[in-house]
């Protein structure tokens, strides 16, 4: 017989007796995250990703933004970038700027985008109260471009900022689960790639990127 | 000495573990307590926890099926293994199918219990451990001693020596500048691998996810980067919904180390998609039982809704002070202690249910609120009737019942002893060695004589007075 066969038969012999624990029937519904219903997300949110080492730069709209970016690019003399599309970024003239600068975008094999210094991506969703990014993975949006650079650039505007993880699930379950479906990868990223295995010592910048930016942009209205 | 006290008293003198296991546990403990209270509702969230692990367990079967559908309509291939072997022997075939030369692991402890490093290495296949821990102790040759942190038992001196004699990196007392230096020697591997091996944290079987949680970017690589990604489960990580998953998820991420939620959590539905830029062309979920389905059908059957956090193996005294590898296999610290017996049979870890003091900081301190302390209980019973005991020890336990039963004898007993102890301690007060076979006792302590006059005639006299 096949071990698929003999495991799941085996299970359900275990199980045969009846069900080892009764009571299991009340759904997840208590949020882990304590968060005040009146508490400003996007303040939080900016809180939150600052304890985890991660840095965000308030733009008061796309020109604000753009410029911050051109900042840090040219404040790390990066010469090759990786990028999600520019129809995924919540801002255009990305492309043009590394036109401007003199920045080469590389993308493609792993090999390619390993050169590269710098990554630029969007972000599906943020949430306040523990201070995550949701990157989904698709056309136009490599999953390498928030991993293999040393430096991580997200875009995303207010209005993106949800409260919890468990508010993001539920989102998700209205729209029945079809992001986890349809993206071969969906990837929370909350703050820096850290270490605790030497004595439980926190070291940030480990095998993921060393800094991680989001440029927050503000909505209008 | 039988082997377990043997690796006891060799961890008990190694001054070095000691320093290591004292500051990492402090550390350990200090994070958890401080980040289950700033939540919502503690003991709450640990029972809401503990009902999704349950909820799975009840239809353990039903919902790896789910899991399986689910998976393949995503693109990706379910293999079953019964046991260690036939997992290594699943992963080789896959190896040899897909002309794999070098493989990067992200952690996996379900692959420690099978030593697939030796079978693929054996195979001549480059085995590279990603994670900064299993990495070093991959170099030094050692097995991980905590299921979190694997290299608990290592002083950041030790590391260094070991970073510096292996590959020469220069000598310093900076884990950062250590990190630094794996991870550009790190780099390279994840490029040229054939294929990435992982563990699950987590299955969500209603759209067939794999769930990783990790800090370090090493297992988001080593899934995403080759182009062949394997990852390895028990079949008791699935669970039944994603509701479930992000309470399980945030537990495990606060009692493992203290963080609201892990920096990178990776959800993995199949293989890239033909539109996608990048990511595995092929996914395999590899679903292992290796004695699950055994406990399933015991009292122990909770034992099975561990999520692997670590926080128990942080709070207990014992392995506060012995550290992981005395506890002998995979799995140390009072979790161990159940599982190492029943995945290996209970001859092969007779000592283990012993190695505690029921003192219950583990059950205070598991996310899924695991009875424990109860179940090292139950496996004692367990050895005692399989036979355990010698006929002394048998014989011993009978008197001592008859004693206990009969308040004639136990005052007469009670006498007796007190007036031994006294004599034999003299002037002192204690006796620096008891005669076999109560020896045990006084190995690592002195035992205090009797004090007079007993409870029990004290008592009387306070009775009889008022």
């Amino acid at each position: 017989m096949s071990a698929r066969n003999d495991i799941l038969n085996a299970l359900r012999a275990a199980l045969a007796k009846g069900e080892p624990f009764p009571k299991a029937d009340s759904p997840s519904i208590l949020p882990v995250t304590r968060l005040d219903p009146n508490e400003d997300l996007t303040a939080r949110f900016v809180a939150e990703v600052e304890r985890v080492k991660g840095i965000v730069h308030r733009a008061t709209g796309d020109d604000d933004a753009r410029r911050i970016i051109r900042d840090l690019l040219t404040d790390r003399c990066v010469r090759r970038v990786t990028m999600w599309d520019e129809a995924h970024l919540p801002l255009n003239g990305i492309e043009a700027l590394l036109g401007e600068l003199g920045i080469e975008r590389v993308q493609g094999s792993n090999e390619a985008v390993a050169t590269a210094e710098a990554g630029i991506t969007s972000a599906d969703w943020a949430l306040a109260s523990t201070g995550t990014l949701v990157l989904s993975s698709g056309p136009g949006r490599p999953r390498m471009a928030s991993l293999l650079p040393p430096v991580h650039i997200a875009v995303l505007t207010e209005d993106r900022i949800v409260p919890r993880l468990e508010d993001y699930i539920a989102a998700q379950r209205a729209q029945r689960l079809g992001v986890f479906r349809g993206s071969s990868n969906v990837t929370l990223i909350t703050g820096s790639s850290r270490t605790s295995d030497i004595e439980m010592h926190p070291v940030f910048g480990v095998h993921g990127p060393l800094e991680l930016h989001i440029v927050l942009i503000e909505n209008l209205g | 000495m039988d082997p377990f006290s043997r690796s006891v008293t060799i961890a008990l003198a190694d001054i070095q573990l000691q320093t290591a296991l004292d500051r990492g546990t402090t550390r350990g403990v200090n994070a958890r307590i401080g980040a289950m209270a700033e939540t919502t509702d503690a003991a709450a969230l640990r029972h809401q926890a503990r009902l999704a692990r349950e909820r799975a367990l009840n239809r353990l079967p039903d919902l790896l099926e789910q899991l399986e559908r689910n998976v393949v309509a995503n693109g990706g291939h379910v293999l079953w293994a019964r046991d260690a072997a036939e997992l290594n022997r699943v992963i080789l075939e896959l190896c040899q199918k897909h002309s794999v030369r070098r493989v990067t692991k992200g952690k996996s402890m379900v692959t420690e219990e099978s030593e697939l490093n030796h079978a693929l290495e054996a195979r001549g296949i480059e085995v590279t451990e990603s994670d900064l821990g299993e990495y070093i102790i991959q170099l030094a040759g050692e097995t991980p001693s905590h299921i979190v942190f694997p290299m608990l038992h290592k002083t950041k001196e030790a590391t260094a020596r070991l970073l510096h004699e292996k590959l020469g990196m220069p000598l310093t007392d900076r884990p950062e500048e250590m990190t630094r230096f794996v991870r550009n020697v790190m780099r390279r591997k994840y490029l040229e691998a054939d294929m990435g091996i992982s563990g699950v944290n987590f299955a969500i079987a209603e759209t067939g996810t794999i769930a990783t949680v990790e800090n370090e970017g090493n297992n988001r690589l080593s899934t995403s980067t080759p182009p062949i990604h394997v990852a390895v489960m028990g079949v008791e990580k699935v669970i039944a919904t994603w509701e479930d998953y992000a309470v399980l998820v945030q537990l495990l991420a606060r009692s493992a180390t203290g963080q609201r939620l892990s920096v990178y959590n990776n959800l993995m539905s199949g293989p890239r998609r033909p539109d996608e830029p990048d990511g595995p062309e092929v996914f395999y979920l590899v679903i292992l039982d290796n004695g699950r389905s055994r406990i399933l059908a015991t009292e122990y059957a909770e034992s099975l809704a561990c999520i692997r956090c670590g926080a128990c193996l942080n709070a207990c005294p014992v392995y506060q002070n012995i550290g992981g590898h005395a506890y002998g296999w995979v799995y140390p610290g009072p979790i161990g202690s159940i599982v190492s017996p029943l995945l290996l049979g209970p001859t092969r870890a007779p000592k283990l249910p012993y190695a505690s003091s029921l003192c219950g900081a583990c059950q205070a301190a598991c996310p899924v609120e695991i009875a424990i302390p109860d179940m090292l209980l139950k496996l004692r019973r367990d050895l005692v009737q399989a036979g355990d005991p010698t006929p002394g020890w048998r014989i011993g336990m009978k008197l001592w019942a008859i004693a206990f039963k009969s308040p004639t004898l136990y005052r007469l007993g009670g006498r007796l002893v007190g007036w031994l102890t006294r004599l034999l301690a003299g002037r002192k007060g204690y006796l620096r060695r008891l005669p076999p076979p109560f020896d045990g006792w006084t190995t690592s302590r002195d035992f205090p004589a009797f004090g007079a006059p007993s409870f029990r005639e004290r008592y009387a006299r306070r009775v009889h007075k008022t």
